[in-house]
């Protein structure tokens, strides 16, 4: 009986801390959500009051161009990993990949500092930060795809091989119409884990001042997540400390809405 | 056609990761070269001066982990055994999902909050001057872990097999006994597994770290100090890289403190790996 | 009819009461939308070996769980050595402590084979008990000769019929008055069955022992008492020798018939 006790008081902050979290985010943003701090103040010239479109855009940006970038490779990945590799291979791939997913994500950054921004001469841009974020994302979402595909039946496999089918024939016509709710739900999680990442874009992609939405793929972005850290650094101006909650909670609810939206196909799938 | 696409995808994915890590430890090489390895136990870190040590990061690092394996291993198995085994059975999944959901939080949300709500607070309670230290880092550090830590030592939990807690049940152990002497000893490896990965999850975390832990490059004094500011590695690393110009030494330093860090997170992958066997 | 009216049928002298050891009155039972067991009487005498046999999805296994409180929505009454279960003095893991059941897949734990006899004792009781009492146990099952000289080796390395004995051992250790064994020699080659069976038949002298089987040869070597159950009913009941020759119920004579018929064909071949 004590035991049980102490348990349940120890597991309680467990579960509540990360959730009252969450909620005084929303609470403290709820005050500041209005159309100017969104749209910005064409009044106000500076920086906290223009509005956060920007910051949406470029975050968005960066996520859906990370995940362009990250799907062919991982895709190829995993189909190398089910289709074409032999045990050794597929077990140095399976370390390869629990290698690369162990680096602390401002590695990948410093590299990309290094490679993108000064050797290629590609500066700090969108594609830098999105490239670095692509990297990052690459071994979460290859294990996606192989979980999603190592679901399938292998008997139906067999039975499209008996027919003859060649492996393109058996991925598209058989895989794939099996596997898609997984596999997006895979690519869902990534899209989340690159919204999340702040590290590496801060130096590669983003800066703050002077950036509205970008011209091109080789400009730099603002974006949601560095915005949070930049305002954060200015906690005596309130308007700051406002505008920073609502950004902090509309990354949220980017973020908790993919995770929301990949665990509904999930349950679908299941439930099917 | 379809072999050639594959294979050009694993090549590329390898090239472009193998030419990354090649120029990250490329750059570093310089910094290695001139100064050299003592700077690893040196505890000095004057960029201006071409002090470049690395102790008080290193010591700060392992004094946030230490702090936030502290917290977050007890409540998150704590939880892991509520959720399995104590929660009735509808309640359970809703357990479980809320984990996943809280596992996606971006961390600089953490941070935020951590610089202005925690920092304050400890400011009060504890006394101290601005509420920077590793301590805070260590709590910031604790509440991300804690819901991927609970999930896999659910998950350990939830695969020891049905008969062996029906060997104890038909042996007369209770629910206390079954639990410490079938459930823990068997769950114990994916337990563990667990843990170093959120060790290293709490290595590589930079944003929420960065905005509470002070960025004072000195060594706590006396060493078990966690309420002074402090410095960790990855805090360094993102304070000063704004500041760094391009091929300097203090580039090739910050770069070195990557290639640190890089080799701690191999370390526990390593340790990791070897366990799993 | 109680249980002395039952007796009076069979009417053997060497039949001890039957008050003392298992009695069932009207056990129901019913899990999701099936009745798993209905108004079952059970009474078991207090020394020997009675077998419960009868098709798949009797309700056999059923019974056992509902004995040990494995199931816990059963309705009517169970009694043991006079006391209901219900209300077991010491709560239900008292009672497994007294009731050892055996399951019909050797489950061992992952330590050493002298741990795992030791596994259910308290660590007063470990001491007390002692290694003279570790042998004793794994006498009592047949597997003393086999494993003396390893007691500290894995007792997963134990192959499956000597994984079974050392579960029997491992129940045997907390001084039980009675054994419930569900199917325990299924999965079992010939030689581990035998030796099983060996076991059992000792530890019947001194207490009751509740043997489910499918196996009807092994039901008719082994006991002395037998009970048939056919879709969660207590059909019929009584000494082996009488029910096997002179089955009274249709279904035990067609139950019989079928099992018999399947064993001469085998031994044809």
């Amino acid at each position: 009986m004590m035991i049980r006790l102490i348990l349940i008081l120890l597991a309680v902050p467990a579960v509540v801390l990360p959730l009252l979290s969450l909620g005084y985010i929303f609470v403290q943003a709820a005050p500041w959500f209005s159309v100017t701090v969104l749209l910005g103040d064409a009044q106000q010239h500076s920086m906290i009051s223009s509005g956060l479109v920007p910051q949406i855009m470029g975050s968005l940006l960066l996520m859906g161009l990370a995940c362009a970038l990250a799907f062919p490779a991982a895709l190829s990945l995993a189909l190398f990993d089910m289709i074409y590799a032999n045990a050794s291979q597929r077990r140095v791939l399976a370390a390869a990949l629990q290698l690369l997913q162990g680096i602390p994500p401002i590695v990948y950054g410093l590299c990309a500092l290094v490679v993108l921004v000064h050797l290629f001469h590609w500066g700090i841009s969108l594609v830098s930060g999105a490239l670095v974020l692509a990297v990052v994302i690459l071994p979460l979402l290859t294990e996606n795809i192989m979980h999603a595909l190592q679901r399938i039946a292998p008997e139906q496999t067999e039975a499209a091989k008996n027919l003859g089918l060649s492996a393109w024939h058996i991925v598209v016509r058989v895989w794939l119409p099996v596997a898609w709710s997984d596999i997006l739900t895979g690519v869902l999680l990534a899209m989340a884990r690159a919204l999340s990442e702040t590290a590496p874009i801060l130096f590669t992609a983003t800066v703050f001042s002077g950036v509205s939405l970008p011209d091109s793929i080789w400009s730099p972005v603002s974006s949601l997540q560095t915005h949070i850290f930049y305002l954060a650094q200015e906690a005596s101006n309130k308007q700051a400390m406002g505008v920073a909650w609502v950004s902090a909670a509309l990354l949220l609810l980017l973020v908790l809405g993919l995770s929301v939206v990949a665990w509904w196909l999930r349950q679908r799938r299941l439930g099917a | 056609m379809f072999k050639r696409f594959i294979y050009m995808g694993l090549v590329a994915s390898s090239v472009w990761v193998l030419t990354l890590l090649f120029f990250l430890l490329q750059s570093s090489w310089a910094f290695w070269h001139q100064i050299g390895v003592q700077v690893l136990w040196q505890d000095e870190w004057y960029p201006y001066e071409h002090l470049y040590g690395f102790l008080p990061a290193i010591v700060g690092t392992l004094w946030a982990l230490c702090i936030a394996m502290l917290i977050a291993v007890p409540c998150a198995l704590a939880a892991a055994i509520v959720n399995s085994e104590l929660v009735p059975r509808q309640v359970q999944p809703w357990g479980r999902v809320l984990m996943e959901i809280l596992a996606g939080v971006p961390s600089i949300v953490y941070g935020l909050l951590g610089l202005w709500v925690l920092l304050p607070f400890l400011q009060k309670h504890l006394n101290l001057l601005s509420g920077h230290s590793l301590l805070a880092a260590g709590m910031m550090l604790s509440l991300m872990v804690l819901p991927t830590m609970m999930l896999m030592a659910e998950d350990a939990l939830r695969a020891v097999p049905l008969e062996q807690r029906e060997a104890g049940m038909h042996l007369g152990l209770n629910w206390e006994q079954r639990l410490w002497r079938i459930l823990l000893p068997q769950a114990y490896p994916g337990m563990r597994s667990g843990m170093i990965l959120s060790l290293g999850r709490a290595l590589g975390e930079t944003m929420a770290v960065m905005l509470v832990v002070g960025s004072m490059d000195r060594m706590p004094e006396p060493l078990y100090n966690i309420l002074q500011p402090a410095q960790t590695l990855t805090s360094r690393i993102g304070r000063e890289i704004g500041e760094a110009s391009f091929g300097s030494l203090h580039f090739s330093a910050l770069m070195a403190c990557g290639v640190v860090l890089a080799a701690m997170a191999l370390l526990l992958g390593r340790l990791a790996q070897g366990r799993a066997r | 009819m109680n249980s002395v009216e039952r007796c009076d049928v069979l009417n053997a002298p060497d039949v001890v009461a039957f008050e003392h050891g298992l009695a069932c009155h009207g056990v129901s039972l019913c899990l999701g939308e099936q009745q798993v067991l209905q108004e079952v009487d059970v009474v078991l005498p207090n020394r020997g070996v009675t077998c419960l046999i009868g098709p798949s999805g009797a309700g056999k296994s059923s019974l056992l769980r509902c004995i040990t409180g494995l199931h816990e929505t059963w309705t009517g009454d169970i009694h043991i050595e006079g006391q209901s279960v219900r209300h077991w003095q010491g709560g239900v893991d008292a009672l497994r402590r007294q009731v050892g059941l055996i399951a019909q897949k050797p489950t061992v734990f992952p330590t050493t084979i002298e741990q795992n006899v030791l596994f259910g004792l308290s660590r007063k009781e470990k001491k007390s008990l002692g290694r003279e009492g570790v042998q004793h146990c794994l006498q009592q099952a047949a597997l003393w000769d086999e494993v003396a000289h390893r007691l500290d080796d894995a007792a997963t390395d134990l192959s499956l019929g000597q994984q079974q004995r050392l579960c029997l051992a491992r129940a045997l250790a907390l001084k039980p008055s009675m054994l419930l064994l569900d199917e325990p020699t299924a999965s079992l080659d010939p030689r581990s069955k035998a030796s099983i069976e060996q076991s059992i038949r000792a530890l019947a002298v001194v207490m009751p022992v509740l043997c489910v089987t499918h196996d009807l040869v092994q039901a008719q070597r082994l006991s002395q008492y037998i009970m048939f159950m056919c879709a969660g009913r207590l059909l019929e009941s009584g000494f082996s020798d009488a029910l096997f020759q002179h089955p009274k119920r249709l279904e035990t004579r067609e139950f019989l018939c079928w099992s018999v018929c399947d064993c001469s064909a085998s031994e044809e071949k």
